[in-house]
Parts: structure tokens; C-alpha cells; sequence
């Protein structure tokens, strides 16, 4: 029941606030995104990072103060919301409580002047889709949290929207619920192939629903890519700490080499693949490396040049979280295959490898890489 | 020590024993002699007077008209004041003049129930302003129908204004988003979703404001003429110039049947239906602009023509205050100062001392009957609460004829007395105290005193420390309230005044009847900046505390 998918173009949107306690404030400065036709984009970042400003631009509910928005090439800066053929889920749904259910979900079609007959047929049908057949003549107050989302969900897909955008749609749902709505929205936006932004503050989510993310932090993009690149290539020590657990270790560049530089860093020297420019050798460094990329064995059987003291180790079932000392240095690592017979206990000497094009090697302010 | 569940607990019972006997004698014996006053005639069973009155086509068109002209008021005021609340809840008002609208709609809530009207004769009168002295017209009659309720729209308006405020402000502007981005224009959003969640806020607007304009004496008395009666003005021209007490506690009584439907349609159906729109991350810094510019620069311009001849009111009552005589002599003079502080010198001094001793009194017994009916268990804990509304619900004009005729004779002889305006003023508007000492009680959670004795603190310390400085808002509101009544009431009140002791607007009244107008000018000038001083003192005690919550200035108005 889609459309036929338009992709959107943000191009060098800006919009100012005028702040009270900092004067002018940018809420997003510069933004670029191109969003592929059925593709599922996702906005990444902390609260206040410009992401639901972004997202209201597109929307049509705030004008931005420089840049332009495309729907499907066609220039749309200056088109209000209820011109843009868009659906928009909010975080609290915005369902209207003085209607049913169904005159909720008939509401866009009414607008559009479509007859009785067909608003009773497609509403059934986006009712059905959303798990929610029966369900027309009760009012939002008798509904639970999901039941709600889906109401809000299918009152923004019934009017075949260009675009389908969500603000926070799973914040105010329970862990458990969260997880299977983030599964049914994506299923849903699959089988009809809108194009979509969906903003949120959680990695986890963010990586569940999207085909790619783009990381906002002070009302800027700092890194758009796939959730594996945005997690195994961070460009900028931010990214890497949003998005997942990392170990940042200070270290040195010994040489440079086909993207790949010797970092002296432990007291040893270590490969680390790099994704900013401008380092030269000598230059102070961090190198980049998730805990579950970080190998550790009892330290008489290894035969790496790196060893390291357990401090502390938390066994979580399926995996046991350790905090070693190594070289002045904390790491964290996860291991994941650990059996009953795992003897690294707090105290131990420890052999510490990592695995093969793990660390990544960003500048020391990491605040000034910026992908672009 | 008062226990935190009181069913044996001395402190209660002693405590709701006592409150019973304040209600017994000041609420519920006045009215029970009031009915049998109507019903007894010399010792027995008589209802002739009743039907004498009903029967009479004069006082049956004083029904009917009280009926139109409450009408007409709740339809305009309820109009203004949604324009007046759309128009600050939606249109982006930078905050000076937020605090211009908020100025000019507290401008009526306290000044004397009739100073518009006093302003509408300088304005419209046979020798007005505007119709005698700018558009030279002569021989006008500015009394009747339609100056009586535009002047009472006009008074009670910010009624509908502080009822349809939060309401509108608590509609969530994602929701008008919502609508919008589904392709609704923004009137078609308007048009379908805001006012349709207005509604119950609209509907009980309209209901306080129709109990007030049937419950107001002084407009009609100056305004309606002889040709528009209406029934608390024929009550008290049926008892001071027909000397029948009889007559006008029948009219009286008659003025509690559409009160009372008034009273439970807005307490326990409107309030009912009030939509609760679910919280969540709201819209932002940024909400949904959910009017045009152009339509917020149409908004403006119509707040600020009302606002302005708001302000040309009260401007016009402080000059006419200040030259000899409006319309004909406009010299400079303070002699109408010089008249209310000599002549009426008396009037003030009482007024003054009846609020001060009313304002403790109401605030306390406010607090305490409120904490009382919320927190304590005991027998006939409901029926309290509902009797201590009675007296707040009626007209002023009954509860003021109920007291006349109560306390007028032995056993309880308290005419003459500054007593009897004092138990008028703290029961009729205590009340307001214990509305807001439940409502605050309500939202405080059970675990904040029982962190509070979690931590060792014992009931008295908890109460002391966590309960009291919580429900001290209400206790200034209560006595906010009764102060600023005991300034400006007069529709319970003009029966109690005697010889003895007199009040401020009974004054006012005299001087319009006598057309000294100047000195009536110059007294509601010092009511206004008496209230306005008094409010601001208040406001700072408030602060002072630090304590949330602020004064409902809902239940300011009326007479």
C-alpha cells in the first residue's frame, strides 16, 4: 500500500534559537542527509543534539533559518506539515482523546475528502495490519502503551504517506515491549517500503531498526554509515563512546603505512586501522577498541608480548566482564565463550591480545574529526 | 500530637465536634430558619406567601429575566474569556504582554462587584463621556438588558479566562500537530480538535460564570432600571422597601433552584468529562504554531480593544475620583479623597477591621476543615465537606437574608454585631480555603510523610516539617480570598450592615443611589489599591516560603 518511495535530501539546514541564559543558540547548524527512496534512516544522538529539530524540519513544524529540504527532488522548505503528505509518530502518540479509534485513524482521510465507504475499508485494513482489528470503537484512555503506539502508527501509514517520521516512538514503553515494537516497526516499514527517519537516543534501538544511522551532536551530523561501521570504525572518540562500550587507550604513532599505523601504546606497539586524516607520526593518539575484541588467556600459555592483572571480573551468564590493569591503564574486556573452568580470577596474570583490525586509531581530540 | 489515622484520636474528634457546631449554627441554622420563615405563619403551616409571590407576573418576569440575563453573560464572558485564553495559551505572547492581559483581567476579579457598572453611567449615561460629551447625544437611557450583562460579561469574564487557560494550555500541541500533519488546515484543527477538547472547559465556564451573573445583586441594582427586574434586586427591594421579610426570602428561595442545578451540573458532570491528555516528551522548546500570524495579529488586536476599555474603565474611575464633577465641572480636586476619609472614614475603619478579623479566621478554619475532611477518618466526614460548600455555593443574596432572619432575634441575637459579618464572610468564603487545602492534600503522595517518619520523625515532627509548609499555599489562598471578599462583597452583606458597623461597598452603593458619584469613585479606587497592596503582600509571603501553588484566583469574583 505504499506510494511509490521518494528519497530526502536536507541540505545544509541551520535553524538558531534565541536562548535565554547563552544568547543565540544553533539547535542544528549545517546539517546534511540524503536518505535514500525505502530507506530507513536513523537520527543518533544524546538529548539536545539538534535530532527532533532535524526531524521537525523535515516535518514541515519548524522553518529552518538556512538550507533546503527535498521530498523526492521536489524543494519543500516552505511547505507547512499538512502539505507534505508525511505521517509522524510521536513519543507520547498524540492520539486525539475525544475520538474512537477509528475516527482517530480516519482522521488524515477525512481531510482528504475520501468517501465513507473507502475510509470504513482502508482503516479496517491498517487496523488489521497493526494487530489491532476489533478494536475501532474504544477510546485511547482503555488502550495499553503499545496498543497505543500502534493506534499512532497506523493513523500515519493510512494516509500512504512520501515519508514516515518517528520522534522517540519507543521511549515510553517498557523494556520488553520496546524490543518487539522496534521489530514490528521495521517489519512494517519493509513490507511497505516508505522512506523513513526515525530519531532516538538509543544505540541499541537505533541499530535494531535502521539501514543506516547518522550520529548528531551539537546540532551537527559527526558520522553517518551502517551501525557495523558507526561500531567497528568510529571517526570521533564521541561516536565511539555513544554508540556501544570502548577502551580509548593514549598512545603514540611509530609509522603510518596503507591506512594502517604502529601505535606505541601499553608498553607495546600495536596495529590500528585508521579512518581520520591528517596524523603523522609522533602524533598523540587513542586508539579505539571494543571490549569483546580484546583476547585474554591465562598468562603462561600465551605467547603475546602484552600481559595484564584482572582487577575485577563479573560473571553475567552469558558472558564475564573483566577490568584489567595493564600498563597503567584500565581495559575493559568481555568474553563471551568462557566455560566452568575459567580460572582468570581477580588477582590473575593475564595474556592480552587483540584481534586482527580491532583498534582503530583516532586523533587525541577526538571532538575534531568530523566525516565529512 | 495529631495520629495519622484518627479513629479514637481525642485532638479529631474535639477538633470535628467543634467544626460541626461552627457549621450547625452558621450554615445550616440560617438557612433552616429561612425555610421556615416561608412555609410558617402565625405558629403554623402556611404557604400563601409563597404562592402569592410565585403567582405575581412581576416577580415571574424577574425569574425569567434572571434567567436571559445569566444567560447572555455566561454565552459573552465565556466568548471573551476563550478568546482572551486562546490568545495567551497559543499565541506566542513575549512575556510583557502576558503580564499587560494578565493585569487587565485581575483588574475586575478585585475590584467591587460594580465598578464597571459605575463606569458604563460616566461613559453612557445621560451626561456620559462618550454619549453626552463626545457624540452630543441627549435625553439616553443607558439602563437595562443590554448594559447590565455587557457590563457583568465584562466583570466576570476572567472567570472563563483563568478556567480555560490551563485547559488549553494542558492540550498537548503535539496532538494539534498531529491533526496537521495528516493534512488539516489549521482552522480544520482548531475547527476539530482543540475546541472539541475545549469543550468541558468551555461548558464550565459557562456555568460559573452563569451562577455568578444569577448570584449578582449590585449590577442589576445600578444598571437593570425599573423596566429589567430581576430576583436578588426584587429580594432586596421586597425586604428594605416593602419591609417584607417574607416576600423576599420566597424570591431568595426561588433564586436556589437554578443555583443549585447550576451548582451540581458543573461539580459533578462537567468535571467529569475532562479529557486527560497523556504525558510524554512534550513539543520543545519549539510547539506546534497552531495559529497563522495573521490570525495571531486579529487575536491581539481584539484582547488589546477589550483590554483598552478595561483600562479606560478604571482610568476613567480614577479621574472622575479627581475632578468635582464628571460631565460638568472638571477641575482638579481631592475633595471626594476628603469626603471618604472623613464621612466615610467610619466605613473604611470597619471594613478594615471585619477583614482582618475574617481573613485569619478564614484561613485557619479553611486549613483545618480541609486537612480535616482529607486526611482524618471520622463519622460524618463526607457530609461535612458538602455542608461547608453550601454557603460558597449559594447566591450571596439568600445566605445574607438567611442570616437576617436567623440571628435577628433570640436566642442568637447577632445583628448589629460585627460578629454577624464576620461569620458571613468566613463561611461564604472560607471554603475557597478548603477546596484548595484538598486539592493540595490530593496531590501530595502518602510516601512523602512516610519518608518523613522513615526517617525517624514522629507524626507531630511529619506534620510539622512535610504536611504544614505543603498546604501553606492553600492557607494564603484562603486568606486571599476572604480578604479581598471582605473588601469588595456586597449581595450577603448589605442585610447585615447596621448602624454599628458598616462596610465600603455598602457605602459606594449609597453614594451611586444619592448620585454623589465622585466620592463612590474615590472609594472603589481605595478598594482597588487596598486588594492590589494586599494581593502583593500575599504574593510575597508566598515566595517568602517558598511553598508551590498558587492562589485560584477563580473564586475571587462575584458579590
Amino acid at each position: 500500500m505504499s506510494a511509490d518511495s521518494i528519497g530526502v535530501d536536507v541540505e545544509g539546514v541551520s535553524k538558531r534559537y534565541a536562548h535565554r541564559v547563552k544568547g543565540e543558540v544553533y539547535a542544528a547548524r549545517d546539517v546534511v542527509l540524503h536518505v535514500e527512496p525505502g530507506e530507513f534512516l536513523t537520527l543518533l544522538g544524546p538529548s539536545g543534539c539538534g535530532k527532533t529539530t532535524t526531524l521537525r524540519m523535515i516535518a514541515g513544524y519548524e522553518m529552518p533559518d538556512a538550507g533546503r529540504i527535498r521530498f523526492g527532488g521536489q524543494d519543500v522548505t516552505r511547505e507547512p506539515a499538512n502539505r507534505r503528505n508525511i505521517g509522524f509518530v510521536f513519543q507520547n502518540y498524540a492520539l486525539f482523546p475525544h475520538l474512537s479509534i477509528f475516527e482517530n485513524v480516519a482522521y488524515g482521510l477525512r481531510v482528504r475528502g475520501i468517501d465513507e465507504a473507502q475510509i470504513g475499508r482502508r482503516v479496517g485494513e491498517v487496523l488489521a495490519l497493526v494487530g489491532l482489528g476489533g478494536y475501532e470503537q474504544q477510546f485511547s484512555s482503555q488502550l495499553s502503551g503499545g496498543e497505543q503506539q500502534r493506534v499512532a502508527l497506523a493513523r500515519a501509514i493510512v494516509i500512504r504517506p512520501q515519508v514516515l517520521l518517528f520522534d522517540e516512538p519507543l521511549s515510553n514503553l517498557d523494556a520488553k515491549l520496546r524490543v518487539q515494537m522496534r521489530h514490528e516497526i521495521r517489519e512494517l516499514q519493509r513490507t511497505l517500503g516508505i522512506t523513513t527517519v526515525y530519531v532516538t537516543h538509543d544505540q541499541e534501538e537505533a541499530m535494531a531498526v535502521s539501514d543506516r544511522i547518522a550520529v548528531m551532536s551539537a546540532g551537527s551530523v559527526v558520522q553517518e554509515g551502517t551501525a557495523e561501521v558507526l561500531y567497528h570504525r568510529p571517526a570521533s572518540q564521541f561516536v565511539a563512546q555513544f554508540v556501544g562500550r570502548v577502551n580509548l587507550v593514549p598512545g603514540r604513532i611509530a609509522s603510518i603505512a596503507g591506512g594502517v599505523a604502529k601505535v606505541a601504546a601499553l608498553g607495546s606497539t600495536v596495529d590500528a586501522v585508521v579512518v581520520a586524516p591528517g596524523l603523522v607520526p609522533g602524533a598523540a593518539v587513542r586508539l579505539v577498541v571494543r571490549p569483546e575484541s580484546i583476547a585474554i588467556a591465562p598468562a603462561a600459555s600465551a605467547s603475546g608480548a602484552l600481559t595484564a592483572t584482572v582487577t575485577s571480573r563479573t560473571f553475567l551468564g552469558e558472558k564475564i566482564e573483566y577490568l584489567l590493569r595493564c600498563a597503567n591503564e584500565t581495559l575493559q574486556v568481555v568474553r563471551y565463550d568462557a566455560g566452568p573452568g575459567d580460572t582468570m580470577a581477580e588477582g590473575a596474570r593475564v595474556a592480552v591480545r587483540f584481534a586482527e583490525d580491532a583498534a582503530t586509531v583516532l586523533p587525541e581530540t577526538g571532538a575534531s574529526a568530523k566525516s565529512r | 500530637m495529631i495520629r495519622a489515622s484518627g479513629h479514637r484520636d481525642p485532638v479529631v474528634a474535639v477538633t470535628a465536634l467543634a467544626l460541626w457546631l461552627l457549621l450547625a449554627l452558621f450554615v445550616v441554622y440560617p438557612l433552616g430558619m429561612l425555610f421556615a420563615r416561608m412555609v410558617v405563619d402565625q405558629g403554623g403551616f402556611n404557604t400563601a406567601a409563597i404562592t402569592k409571590i410565585l403567582t405575581d407576573r412581576h416577580q415571574i418576569r424577574a425569574f425569567w429575566n434572571s434567567l436571559l440575563l445569566a444567560t447572555l453573560v455566561g454565552v459573552l464572558g465565556t466568548a471573551v474569556g476563550f478568546l482572551f485564553a486562546f490568545t495567551a495559551a497559543r499565541g506566542r505572547l513575549p512575556r510583557l504582554l502576558l503580564g499587560i492581559v494578565d493585569a487587565s483581567v485581575l483588574l475586575p476579579l478585585v475590584s467591587p462587584p460594580f465598578t464597571t457598572a459605575i463606569a458604563i453611567i460616566f461613559s453612557f449615561g445621560p451626561r456620559g463621556l462618550i454619549t453626552y460629551e463626545l457624540l452630543g447625544m441627549k435625553g439616553v437611557t443607558v439602563y437595562g438588558l443590554t448594559s447590565t450583562f455587557v457590563s457583568e460579561a465584562l466583570t466576570y469574564f476572567p472567570i472563563a479566562y483563568l478556567t480555560l487557560r490551563p485547559i488549553l494550555a494542558a492540550i498537548d500541541s503535539n496532538i494539534e500537530g498531529m491533526a496537521f500533519s495528516l493534512g488539516a488546515s489549521r482552522w480544520r484543527v482548531f475547527r476539530t480538535v482543540t475546541l472539541p477538547l475545549a469543550t468541558p472547559g468551555l461548558a464550565n465556564a459557562f456555568l460559573l460564570l452563569f451562577a455568578a451573573s444569577l448570584a449578582d445583586f449590585a449590577t442589576p441594582l445600578i444598571l437593570a432600571g425599573n423596566q429589567f427586574p430581576v430576583l436578588p434586586t426584587q429580594a432586596y427591594l421586597q425586604i428594605t422597601g416593602l419591609f417584607d421579610l417574607r416576600g423576599g426570602a420566597v424570591l431568595s428561595f426561588v433564586l436556589l433552584v437554578p443555583a443549585l442545578i447550576v451548582f451540581v451540573l458543573q461539580r459533578y458532570w462537567v468535571s467529569r468529562r475532562f479529557y486527560v491528555t497523556i504525558t510524554g516528551k512534550g513539543a520543545g522548546e519549539t510547539p506546534f504554531n497552531s495559529i497563522s500570524p495573521a490570525t495571531r495579529n486579529v487575536l491581539l488586536a481584539v484582547c488589546a480593544a477589550i483590554a483598552l476599555v478595561i483600562v479606560y474603565f478604571y482610568a476613567l474611575l480614577l479621574y472622575a475620583s479627581l475632578v468635582m464633577a464628571l460631565g460638568a465641572n472638571h477641575t482638579f480636586t481631592l475633595q471626594h479623597y476628603r469626603v471618604i476619609f472623613t464621612e466615610g472614614a467610619k466605613a473604611i475603619r470597619d471594613t478594615l477591621i471585619v477583614a482582618a478579623f475574617a481573613m485569619p479566621l478564614g484561613g485557619l478554619y479553611g486549613v483545618l476543615l480541609g486537612y480535616l475532611v482529607t486526611k482524618k477518618a471520622f463519622i460524618g466526614r463526607r457530609s461535612m465537606e458538602l455542608v461547608s460548600m453550601v454557603n460558597y455555593a449559594l447566591p450571596g443574596t439568600i445566605v445574607g437574608i438567611a442570616y437576617l432572619i436567623a440571628f435577628n432575634d433570640p436566642p442568637i441575637e447577632l445583628t448589629g454585631t460585627a460578629l454577624i459579618i464576620i461569620a458571613c464572610y468566613v463561611f461564604r468564603y472560607g471554603p475557597t480555603g478548603i477546596r484548595a487545602t484538598v486539592a493540595l492534600l490530593q496531590q501530595i503522595d502518602k510516601s512523602l510523610e512516610e519518608a518523613s517518619q522513615g526517617m525517624g520523625a514522629g507524626s507531630a515532627t511529619t506534620f510539622r516539617r512535610i504536611t504544614l509548609p505543603l498546604i501553606l499555599p492553600a492557607f494564603f489562598a484562603g486568606l486571599g480570598v476572604v480578604f479581598i471578599r471582605s473588601m469588595t462583597a456586597i449581595s450577603a452583606t448589605i442585610f447585615l450592615v447596621s448602624i454599628g458597623w458598616t462596610l465600603i461597598t455598602v457605602k459606594i452603593l449609597d453614594n451611586i443611589t444619592e448620585l454623589s458619584l465622585g466620592p463612590a469613585a474615590a472609594f472603589s479606587v481605595l478598594v482597588v489599591v487596598i486588594v492590589f497592596v494586599v494581593i502583593a503582600t500575599i504574593g510575597r509571603l508566598l515566595r517568602l516560603f517558598r511553598a508551590p501553588g498558587n492562589v485560584p484566583m477563580t473564586s475571587l469574583l462575584g458579590g
